[in-house]
């Protein structure tokens, strides 16, 4: 009777559990977006004879099958609980969850990968002529973690920068940085942590003293709590990140303008953009998010001193902060304007000063950098 | 379609289940050859045409080897299947390869074919010739149901990673079959298990094995963890694939041979192989080696049939030379033993045995798996120092601590450890078994799911075979 009885539960549980969730998820309707991991799920592939012949069909049912699957966030959970807790491993698909520094991505990032990203700068930094040319490297947050994670060298991209651009100062930002200076659920820094980074870089860029009382004349706002992009991708609970923004007199009256890389048409709009911190990524309050071109003018400024930010999104929160020693900024994100026809779309002062501040990421994919 | 698939595991299994048991007897070979069509056709669109033309010749060269039975046509019928199943093979895995040689050999610049391999060939095509050889020999019985022969050529749960299932060995299940509850629940059983080592070990291992070989790191500690990774990827995945084969075949009636029998715990090469992908090392046995005059020759020719056995045996699981490589190793190594070593391996302890097949079953994986001769030598040669910057570094130190538990759970898993504590168990607390077997069924058919749904690391790794 029991080996009977173990036979009919086994099989009874093996048809439940196949049977069950071919009709859940049909039954179950698919969200509009997977809000965890910030996109949209697969649709329901077309179906014709050249897309069955092609495999196109087949490709795109079985990307609908996973992104459609019920209780998908749930058993995303179930993955990272075993992963993590279970097997102990120390990561997810390259994911961590460390003590210090919250949820993070292993960004290891290959030598000659920095070195072409190097050679890269070295073009851009020869098209700048008589610039005063920086160039910092943004420290990924495992840097700062609580153990050690393979990945970004910062020392190796140090030397590999300084051989490559020998006419550029190397700032070094990283002692300036520490495990608190990075959002726990995001792989971006908080603003409100950046003051000793501001003050690293003006040391070396000589901007400090045209600006009365540097950081501190900041006011701080609380835009709110919310999650960052590992957070969706790790599908662990974490306790949630506050958005802290900084503002003064002159970011208020600061004129900001965005190109649209469409229409290649200017438009005048706000230093933060509060609506967006409801949208997909929070972080987008800071200068809109993914932007190929913005300038940012100081009309209160003490100096006429002009800076061009070559940068990645962590410069989107920086930038405020460095905006009381400029007259005028430009950041400059390489991965969405090409620098060849940037003369058309700007006019480059030739006695500014340019700083190149990439995070490690950017660094270790160079292909991803438009320059010549 | 893969086992280890949303697709495969909540769409098409739940379909193809529905449909065999709803459909009565007469019908469910045709259910079965139609699903198993429509899993060929979902990666494979366009060699269904092949695989519809290779099975269609061997089943009429079968009607036509029984029709000259006796004859010097009937040999002349088995030539010809022989040559249109392995013409086939030869052009669709091997014409590049061939094709490559030819110019390196002779300066030549003939332009590659750029012929691509159809997924299951190397499985279907020796399914189809053990028909034909065994009808001709006698062995087998003429199968005229044109629906029966495609469906055990095709059959689904074997297509496209083994075993290889013969066709005597399944004749009189085709023709009908026992279904029961008890052979249901064991193949799904089966079924879990062998998904449970593809998508808990053999992929979480694979991972590591891909991160270690792309790794900048070039220490001692990173080679060894890449080599172990890699032999353990490939074990839990080649041995769960055979799992989930034999387990869907319980499920719809049929009894496959077994094809893995712990192979890591054998104590020399010899014994290794007689553990390792039997399904194959048995259709070379049967239908090369002893054809050849297998042992039953003088020594000089015995060795001869070894290293013809052996070359075959690697050139079968991929068109390169580090596969003949990996295949004259072993041979080498086979004759090494029956030559030399055997009497002193017998006298061995246990454990230096042991550690004799570890270290040459490591070599062998690493000729396997790397692109190139030298490249596997560079990967032995970093193992023991060579080319290496350091003992251990940053990296290896991690995954290793990364992965301690998969690794443990794999060396367990290679031994009959877990298979003898749960007989023990069904004998001494049947009913602790009665509630546990179906809930560890559904927890890893939970876990499982969502190591699908989250999209985890999943590679097929038969696509050269």
């Amino acid at each position: 009777m029991g080996k009977k009885l173990r036979h009919i539960l086994t099989l009874s549980v093996f048809v439940a559990a196949l049977g069950g969730f071919f009709i859940l998820n049909r039954a179950v309707r698919t969200p509009d977006t997977l809000e965890a991991e910030r996109r949209q799920p697969a649709a329901f592939p077309r179906l014709t004879a050249q897309t069955l012949l092609s495999g196109d069909f087949m490709r795109g049912f079985e990307d609908f099958a996973a992104d459609s699957f019920a209780f998908r966030d749930g058993f995303r959970s179930i993955r990272a609980f075993t992963v993590l807790e279970v097997f102990r491993q120390s990561d997810k698909s390259g994911l961590y969850r460390d003590a210090l520094v919250g949820a993070g991505k292993l960004a290891p990032v290959a030598e000659s990968e920095v070195r072409r990203t190097a050679g890269k700068l070295a073009t851009l930094a020869a098209a700048l002529g008589e610039m005063n040319v920086y160039v910092s490297v943004i420290p990924d947050k495992s840097a700062y973690a609580g153990r050690e994670y393979p990945g970004f060298d910062i020392e190796m991209s140090r030397r590999i920068l300084e051989e490559a651009l020998p006419d550029a100062r190397y700032i070094d930002i990283t002692a300036a940085l520490d495990a608190g200076s990075y959002y726990k659920t995001d792989l971006h820094w908080d603003q409100s942590t950046l003051e000793a980074a501001v003050t690293a870089l003006g040391d070396e860029m000589g901007f400090l003293d045209s600006a009365s009382d540097g950081a501190s004349m900041f006011e701080r706002h609380t835009a709110g709590e919310f999650y960052g992009v590992y957070k969706g991708q790790l599908a662990l609970p974490m306790p949630p990140d506050t958005m802290i923004y900084l503002t003064s007199a002159i970011t208020e009256n600061a004129v900001t303008r965005y190109l649209d890389d469409k229409t290649l048409e200017w438009t005048a709009g706000e230093i933060y953009d509060l609506e967006a911190f409801a949208g997909r990524d929070p972080y987008d309050i800071f200068l809109r998010g993914a932007q190929a071109l913005i300038t940012m003018e100081n009309p209160e400024a003490e100096t006429a001193r002009e800076l061009y930010l070559f940068r990645d999104s962590f410069s989107s929160s920086l930038a405020p902060l460095l905006l009381p020693h400029y007259a005028k900024i430009t950041l400059i994100d390489l991965r969405y304007v090409d620098f060849r026809v940037l003369p058309s779309l700007i006019e480059l002062s030739p006695n500014a000063d340019a700083l190149f501040l990439y995070s490690s990421q950017i660094l270790g994919a160079p292909d991803i950098l438009k320059i010549g | 379609m893969l086992f280890s698939s949303i697709e495969f595991l909540y769409y098409f299994l739940p379909i193809v289940i529905a449909l065999y048991f709803i459909v009565p007897a007469r019908g469910k070979n045709l259910v079965l050859l139609v699903m198993s069509l429509v899993f060929y056709g979902w990666g494979e669109p366009r060699f269904l045409l092949l695989m519809a033309v290779q099975v269609l010749s061997g089943w009429v060269f079968g009607l036509l080897i029984e029709k000259y039975r006796g004859t010097a046509a009937s040999r002349a019928m088995l030539i010809a299947a022989l040559a249109v199943g392995l013409g086939g093979l030869g052009y669709f895995k091997y014409a590049d390869f061939f094709v490559s040689n030819v110019n390196g050999l002779f300066g030549a610049a003939i332009p590659l074919p750029r012929v691509a391999l159809p997924i299951g060939i190397s499985f279907y095509t020796f399914q189809i010739l053990s028909y034909d050889i065994d009808l001709y020999r006698g062995k087998t019985e003429l199968q005229r149901s044109l629906l029966n022969f495609a469906a055990y050529v095709t059959l689904f749960p074997q297509l496209i990673a083994g075993p290889i299932v013969r066709y005597a060995d399944v004749a009189r299940e085709l023709s009908g079959r026992e279904h029961s509850v008890k052979k249901f629940a064991e193949g799904a059983r089966r079924f879990v298990v062998g998904l449970g080592k593809k998508v808990l070990i053999a992929n979480v291992l694979g991972e590591l094995a891909d991160v270690c070989r792309t790794s900048t790191e070039k220490s001692v500690l990173l080679a060894w963890l890449y080599i172990i990774a890699y032999a353990f990827h490939i074990y839990f995945d080649f041995s769960g694939y055979s799992d989930m084969a034999v387990g869907l075949g319980k499920i719809f009636g049929f009894e496959f041979l077994e094809n893995f029998d712990y192979p890591y715990i054998s104590k020399s090469i010899t014994e290794f192989w007689r553990r390792w992908h039997k399904s194959l090392s048995s259709w070379f046995r049967d239908y090369v080696y002893i054809p050849l005059g297998g042992n039953r020759v003088k020594p000089t020719r015995h060795v001869f049939n070894i290293l013809v056995v052996w070359f075959l045996t690697g050139f079968w699981h991929g068109a390169g030379w580090n596969f003949i490589a990996w295949g004259g190793y072993f041979a080498a190594l086979l004759l090494i033993e029956k030559f030399v070593l055997g009497k002193v391996l017998e006298r061995l302890p246990a454990f230096a045995s042991h550690i004799y097949l570890a270290v040459l079953v490591l070599f062998g994986w690493a000729l396997f798996d790397a692109p190139s001769i030298p490249e596997a030598l560079r990967r032995i040669g970093m193992m023991f120092g060579s080319g290496a910057s350091s003992l251990y570094g940053a990296s290896s130190l991690y995954y290793l601590r990364s992965y301690a538990i998969p690794l443990a759970l794999a060396i367990v898993g290679s031994t009959p450890l877990i298979t003898r504590l749960a007989r023990a168990l069904e004998k001494r607390a049947e009913r602790i078994i009665t509630v546990l077997e179906p809930l560890a069924v559904a927890a890893l058919l939970v876990v499982i799911t969502a190591y699908l749904v989250d999209g985890s690391f999943n590679p097929f790794i038969y696509f050269r075979f």
